[in-house]
C-alpha cells in the first residue's frame, strides 16, 4: 500500500490470520509507516492502532461469540465529557467515528452506508458494537476524525483509517446428497415432487440454477419445476422439496399443447444436481449428483388401504411393525402422517423407517410390545408418487362435483400383539 | 408487498389510514410492548397507523410491529437506489452474497420502504428489517422494546417427531408466499413443502385466534381441470363496489377473484378465474393502482416484463370455465411493459410511482421508483 492511495489519511492494514494474533502486512516497511502510526497486537485484542496517542483498538464481544467491538482510547477529558453531556445521534456520530466493510480498500467509500451499531461513551474510552458479528474473511475499515471530536479544539491528530481483516473461512467440502426421493427408478409419467435429502445444512437463494432435469440425449427440460422464490425447506435447510410444476403434469389423454410434459412414459431421465450448490457454511458439494429414472404410465388410481398389508411383531420384543404396500408412497407424508396407536388409543413414541422403494413402511417402538389390540393410523392426506391421496385422486375433473376435502380424516389398520 | 385497493376504495383507504376506531382506540393500543422473536422475515405488509405485517414463515407465525414511522410524506418524491443489495449488505457489516432481500413494502403514510432482509443463507441466518426513507438513507428497524403482536399459525408443525432416544425435528414447513391487510383482516397465502396444497387465511385484527386455512380451488383454464391444490403466488386487495376482493395469481398464471366474505375456517371457496395470461411464466408480485379515472393491475412476472391489465368491469368480466388451448391466453386483456424488466418486487410507492426492486448488471438489484404506466 502507498500513501498516496488514501491522501490525507494515515492508514494500517491488519490480516488476522485467527482472532488471537494479527500481522501487519504492508508494501511500505514497517519503520516507514511507523513515523505516524504505531501498530501492536495484545492479549485479548485482536488489533490495535496508536497515533498521536489515541488508540483503535478491535476487540472481541464480552458475552457474543463472533462479535466485535471497537474501542476509541485516548480521548481528551473534555471530549469525553462533551460526548457525555450531549448525547449524539447516529448520524454525529459517524462523522467522528465509523466502520465500514471495505473488502478493496477502496480509497473513497462515499454512499456505501457505514455498519450499523451502538455508540457508547465510558469513562474512559468511547466504543462501537456492531449490531451482528463480523463476516470471515471480511476487511473492515475504521475511520476516525479526531478532528470532528466536540471540544478537541484545536485538534491535536489528524484523521485516520485502519483496515482490519477477519480470519478468512475455511472452506472445505463436506455436505453431499445424500438421498433422493422417491428412491425408485421407475417413476409414474404424473410425478408430483421430489425430495433431496443433503448430509448437512444448506444455503437458500438461487437453487433452480443447480438442479436440472436431463431427457435421454443428455439435454435440459425447459422449466420443469415449480420455481418458489421462498424455496420449499424443511427448517434445517437439509430437504428440500422440488414439486414438478404442476402445468408440465401431462394430465388426462391430452397432452399439454405448445410447453409439453415435463416427463414422459417410456423415456429415461436424469435428475442432475451440481456441485457449486453451496451449503450453509458456503462450501460446494463434495460432487455432482445424479439419479436416472425411468418413466412408466401415469398413475391415476388413489392408494387403497385394504390393499396394505400389516406384519405385526410379537410381544416383548421391540421388533418393527412392518407396513407393505403394493405401490411406493410420498416419502415425506408416509414418515410423518403414519403413526402406531396402542391400546388405550395413545400414539406410540418410536422411529419410522422407510424402505423398498417406499413400499415397506415401519416402526420400531420406543419401549417393548404388549400383548392387545393396536392400531397403525394414517392420515388421509398421505399421498402416492402422483400425488393421489386415500380415496382422493389429484386431478378432479372439471364437470365432477367434487365431494372429498382436505381433512383430518383418518384411516386405521388394527393388529394385534400377542 | 401490498397495501393497495382500486379506486372505490382509495379514499376508504387514505381515511383508514390515519383515523381511530368507532370506539376511539387505535389499532397500535392493541400492540404491547417486547421484542418480536421473529425466526425469519419473508413477506412484509403494511397497514393502518404505521403497522407492518411480516409473515414469518420458520416460526409459522405473522407479527404485527408499530413502526412509529407515521410522519406522512409530502409531496411525491421519486427514489433511487443503485446496489440495494450490497448497500444493505454493508450496512449489516457483511457482503452482496451473504444476504437475501425477502420482499418490500411501502409505508403508505410516510413512503418509507421497508426491506425484509435474511442475514446469512443458511438455517442460522439472522432476520432484519431495513428501513430506506425517502432521501435513500437506510437503517435497520430496531425491534427491541416495540410494540408488537403476534398470531401463530394453526397446522404449523408439532414440535419434534418423537424419535428413540433423539429427537427428530419436524421436516414440514409451510412456506408463506404473501400477506396484505384489507379493512380489519390479515390475508395469508401458503405452500406447504409436503402437501401440495394452497392454503389462505384471513385473520382478523387485532388477533385473536387463526382460523384453519382455507382450502381453495379454482378452475385452471390452462390445465382443463379444477386445480384444487394450485398454489397462490402473489394476490392483491381490492373492492368490487362495497364488496372487498381478493386477486391472487397462480402458477401458470390464471389470475382469479375470491369474495372476501367466502374466506372462513375451514370452508371451500371457488374463486372465479377471470384472465389466463399464458404459459411459461410466473407471477411474482402484484398491485393495483389508478391513472385517468381508469383501474389496472400491475404484475411483475418470471419471463415477459411486467403486465399491466385494465380492470375496468372487472365484476362483468365472464368467468373463464373451459379449457384455454395452447397455453394461451383469455378474460382480461394486459399489455407488457417491456421496459421494466428484471423485476422481482414490486409495491406503490405513491400515486405517481410505483417502487420495484429489479435485476441490473452484474447480479446488483436497484431500488427504484418507476412512474405508473
Amino acid at each position: 500500500m502507498s500513501r498516496d492511495r488514501w491522501p490525507g489519511i494515515g492508514h494500517a492494514l491488519i490480516l488476522c490470520a485467527s482472532l488471537t494474533g494479527c500481522v501487519i502486512r504492508t508494501s511500505a516497511p514497517v519503520a516507514q509507516i511507523s513515523t505516524y502510526l504505531t501498530v501492536t497486537v495484545e492479549t485479548n485484542t485482536v488489533a490495535v492502532v496508536i497515533q498521536d496517542g489515541l488508540t483503535v483498538r478491535w476487540v472481541k464481544h464480552r458475552s457474543e461469540p463472533g462479535k466485535m467491538v471497537v474501542e476509541i482510547e485516548g480521548l481528551s477529558a473534555q471530549s469525553l465529557g462533551a460526548l457525555q453531556r450531549t448525547p449524539l445521534d447516529q448520524d454525529q456520530w459517524t462523522e467522528i467515528v465509523r466502520v465500514h466493510v471495505d473488502p478493496n480498500r477502496e480509497p473513497s467509500i462515499a454512499g456505501v452506508p457505514p455498519v450499523q451499531g451502538r455508540y457508547e461513551v465510558l469513562s474512559d474510552r468511547v466504543s462501537f458494537t456492531p449490531s451482528f458479528p463480523v463476516q470471515p474473511g471480511m476487511t473492515y475499515r475504521v475511520e476516525l476524525h479526531p478532528e470532528k471530536l466536540p471540544g478537541s479544539s484545536p485538534p491535536k491528530s489528524k484523521p485516520f483509517a485502519a483496515w482490519f481483516q477477519t480470519p478468512a473461512p475455511v472452506v472445505t467440502p463436506k455436505t453431499t446428497v445424500q438421498q433422493v426421493y422417491p428412491s425408485a427408478s421407475t417413476l409414474p409419467e404424473n410425478l408430483l415432487k421430489f425430495y433431496v435429502h443433503f448430509s448437512g445444512p444448506m444455503s437458500r437463494g438461487g437453487i433452480y440454477s443447480h438442479i436440472q432435469l436431463l431427457d435421454a440425449s443428455g439435454q435440459a427440460v425447459e422449466l420443469p419445476f415449480l420455481e418458489i422464490d421462498e424455496e420449499l425447506w424443511n427448517p434445517d435447510l437439509t430437504r428440500l422439496t422440488l414439486f414438478i410444476d404442476p402445468g408440465r403434469i401431462k394430465r388426462g389423454v391430452k397432452p399439454l399443447e405448445e410447453i409439453g410434459p415435463a416427463l414422459e412414459s417410456g423415456k429415461r431421465y436424469t435428475l442432475a444436481i451440481d456441485r457449486n450448490w453451496r451449503d450453509a457454511d458456503g462450501a460446494p458439494l463434495r460432487a455432482d449428483y445424479r439419479k436416472v429414472f425411468d418413466v412408466g404410465p401415469p398413475d391415476r388410481d388413489p392408494p387403497h388401504p385394504q390393499a396394505w398389508r400389516i406384519k405385526p411383531p410379537s410381544a416383548g420384543t421391540r421388533e418393527p411393525v412392518v407396513l407393505e404396500f403394493p405401490d411406493p408412497m410420498e416419502h415425506g407424508l408416509a414418515q410423518r402422517l403414519i403413526w402406531v396407536a396402542d391400546s388405550g388409543q395413545h400414539k406410540m413414541p418410536g422411529e419410522v423407517t422407510l424402505a423398498n422403494e417406499e413400499r415397506r413402511w415401519s416402526f420400531v417402538p420406543a419401549a417393548n410390545w404388549k400383548t392387545g389390540p393396536h392400531q397403525i393410523v394414517a392420515s388421509a392426506v398421505v399421498e402416492d408418487l402422483a400425488g393421489n391421496s386415500i380415496g382422493r385422486p389429484f386431478e378432479v375433473d372439471v364437470f365432477e362435483k367434487i365431494q372429498s376435502e382436505i381433512s383430518d380424516e383418518t384411516i386405521t389398520l388394527p393388529f394385534t400383539i400377542r | 408487498m401490498k397495501s393497495t385497493h382500486l379506486s372505490t376504495s382509495l379514499v376508504a383507504l387514505a381515511i383508514g389510514l390515519l383515523t381511530v376506531g368507532a370506539n376511539g382506540e387505535k389499532l397500535t393500543d392493541s400492540l404491547k410492548p417486547g421484542q418480536p422473536d421473529l425466526k425469519s422475515a419473508s413477506q412484509l405488509a403494511f397497514g393502518p397507523e404505521g403497522i407492518l405485517f411480516a409473515a414469518d414463515t420458520k416460526g409459522a407465525a405473522i407479527f404485527a410491529i408499530a413502526t412509529g414511522d407515521t410522519t406522512p410524506a409530502s409531496g411525491s418524491h421519486p427514489l433511487k437506489v443503485e446496489a440495494v443489495n450490497q448497500k444493505v449488505a454493508a450496512l449489516l457489516g457483511t457482503s452482496a452474497d451473504q444476504i437475501l432481500i425477502e420482499d418490500l413494502a411501502v409505508n403508505p403514510i410516510s413512503r418509507n420502504a421497508y426491506l425484509a432482509v435474511s442475514r446469512g443463507r443458511g438455517p442460522e441466518a439472522t432476520p432484519v428489517l431495513v428501513r430506506v426513507k425517502s432521501d435513500a438513507k437506510m437503517e435497520t428497524v430496531s425491534l427491541e422494546n416495540v410494540k408488537f403482536s403476534k398470531a401463530i399459525l394453526p397446522d404449523a408443525p408439532t414440535e419434534g417427531v418423537v424419535g428413540s432416544g433423539q429427537r427428530q425435528s419436524n421436516p414440514r414447513q409451510e412456506s408463506i408466499t404473501d400477506i396484505a391487510f384489507l379493512e380489519d383482516r390479515v390475508l395469508i397465502a401458503g405452500l406447504s413443502n409436503e402437501e401440495f396444497s394452497s392454503t389462505l387465511r384471513a385473520v382478523p385484527f387485532p388477533f385473536r385466534t387463526v382460523g384453519n386455512g382455507t382450502s381453495v380451488e379454482i378452475y385452471h383454464g390452462a390445465h382443463g381441470r379444477f386445480e384444487t391444490r394450485s398454489p397462490v403466488r402473489t394476490f392483491v386487495p381490492f373492492k368490487i363496489g362495497d364488496e372487498p376482493n381478493l386477486l391472487a395469481a397462480y402458477t401458470c398464471t390464471p389470475l382469479v377473484r375470491f369474495p372476501l366474505s367466502e374466506l372462513r375456517a375451514g370452508a371451500k371457496i371457488r374463486g372465479t378465474t377471470i384472465a389466463e395470461l399464458g404459459n411459461r411464466n410466473r407471477p411474482l408480485d402484484m398491485i393495483v393502482y389508478q391513472k385517468d379515472g381508469k383501474d389496472y393491475l400491475l404484475m411483475a412476472n418470471s419471463s415477459r416484463g411486467v403486465m399491466k391489465v385494465s380492470t375496468d368491469n372487472i365484476e362483468k368480466t365472464e368467468p373463464i370455465l373451459a379449457h384455454v388451448p395452447g397455453g394461451g391466453t383469455k378474460g382480461l386483456t394486459y399489455e407488457t411493459i417491456k421496459d421494466w424488466t428484471g423485476v422481482d418486487q414490486l409495491d406503490r410507492l405513491d400515486g405517481q410511482f410505483a417502487l420495484v426492486v429489479r435485476r441490473g448488471d452484474g447480479g446488483s438489484l436497484n431500488l427504484e421508483s418507476l412512474p405508473l404506466p
